[in-house]
């Protein structure tokens, strides 16, 4: 028996990032953008990528990665407007991981694509330390969740380039103060961009295209 | 609880840093954890003492060495404290976005173990 200490500065995560930086890579060979949901339960993911996906039809090739723990009731919505998408099932595990990205993509039809979007389980703390090779996280909080949002989870918001704030037609029926919400988010992420949408009656759903839009275009441009 | 999921990961990159220098029995991990990186030391202790039970590495101790973040602003050009448990990153003086460097650390840093064989190399 020989004692031995090795000393290495290596990522804790190296072996998820490895797989996070060849699909990172990929992307950018195939000039896919690729945008990280994440959000708590119920805050209106797969709502959003439903009028996204009706918005951009004919024009952008879109797919769908939805990370659950358990049904496949989110992949079947976006299925429903003809659009590929694939339920990765967590079984437990509150978070996407860049394995099962990677999983996901051999196993289904999603590429070639214009936009991958990748719905993340519906939590706010886990899936912000994992990189799944995207583009940029969006972090969705919606007005029935409370304004406190940002303060109790501050890590999130802190790291989604864009901040999207949901269910707005709700505004008038709870308290919910934006203009605090704006204010923290912006000093938390002072290069972030906030976006308020209501996807029931569409109010912001074309600037959230527009960035969508100009994000492909910056991501394309030799 | 993301931290269980951590520890494995970390277990994942002790195992291979062991692998590489011959195999054994892990005795102590060292790692750094950055204020920034969203992970709470004690619970990834705690995580890791459940990953390794029942493992030939049972009883192998993970220390945590937390990290704290450089805050800089620009425009007072000095140092800037973080206000306890706030993550403004805002100069608390004038109000200028601060330049935040570190902070975001999660990584192993010192791997101990006790080799299989008697005087290998
Ligand atoms: N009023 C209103 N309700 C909305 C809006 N968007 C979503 N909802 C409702 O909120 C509920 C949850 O929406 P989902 O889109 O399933 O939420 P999700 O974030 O995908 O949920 P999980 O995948 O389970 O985490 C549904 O009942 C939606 O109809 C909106 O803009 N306004
Ligand atoms: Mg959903
Ligand atoms: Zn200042």
């Amino acid at each position: 028996m020989k004692n031995q200490i090795v000393s290495i500065r290596r990522r804790a995560l190296a072996a998820s990032e490895e797989h996070a930086h060849a699909l990172r890579e990929r992307f950018a060979g195939s000039g896919t953008l690729v945008p990280n949901l994440i959000s708590s339960p119920g805050s209106g993911k797969t709502t959003l990528l439903e009028a996204t996906v009706r918005r951009f039809a004919g024009r952008y090739r879109i797919s769908v990665i939805e990370g659950d723990v358990a049904t496949e009731r989110d992949a079947d919505r976006i299925r429903a407007l003809g659009v590929p998408a694939h339920q990765v099932l967590t079984g437990g595990a509150c978070h996407l991981d860049a394995r099962q990205i990677d999983g996901a993509l051999s196993v289904a039809d999603l590429m070639p694509a214009d936009i991958l979007f990748i719905e993340n389980v519906g939590n706010l703390i886990c899936p912000t330390t994992y990189d799944l090779g995207e583009d940029f996280k969006v972090a969705l909080l919606s007005v029935t969740e409370g304004d406190d949002k940002p303060f109790k989870y501050p890590a999130i918001f802190s790291r989604a380039e864009v901040t999207v704030v949901t269910k707005a037609d709700l505004l008038p029926y709870v308290p919910f103060d934006l203009e605090a919400v704006r204010g923290y988010v912006a000093s938390l992420n002072p290069g972030g961009t906030l976006l308020v949408v209501s996807s029931t009656t569409g109010e912001g759903v074309d600037e959230w295209c527009e960035l969508l839009a100009s994000r492909l275009e910056d991501k394309r441009r030799p | 609880m993301h931290e269980m999921g951590i520890a494995i990961e970390i277990y994942r990159t002790c195992r291979d840093t062991v692998a590489e220098h011959g195999g054994g029995r892990l005795r102590q991990v060292r790692i750094a954890v950055g204020e920034l990186a969203a992970v709470e030391p004690d619970l990834l202790v705690f995580g890791w003492e459940a990953v390794v039970a029942d493992t030939p590495d049972q009883g192998a101790a993970l220390t945590v060495d937390f990290c704290r973040a450089d805050q800089r602003c620009p425009a007072c050009n000095q140092a800037k404290d973080r206000s306890e448990g706030s993550w403004l990153r805002i100069c608390p003086d004038c109000g200028t976005p601060l330049e935040v460097r570190g902070g975001d650390e999660l990584d192993v840093i010192e791997v101990s173990f006790e080799t299989d064989e008697e005087g290998c190399p």
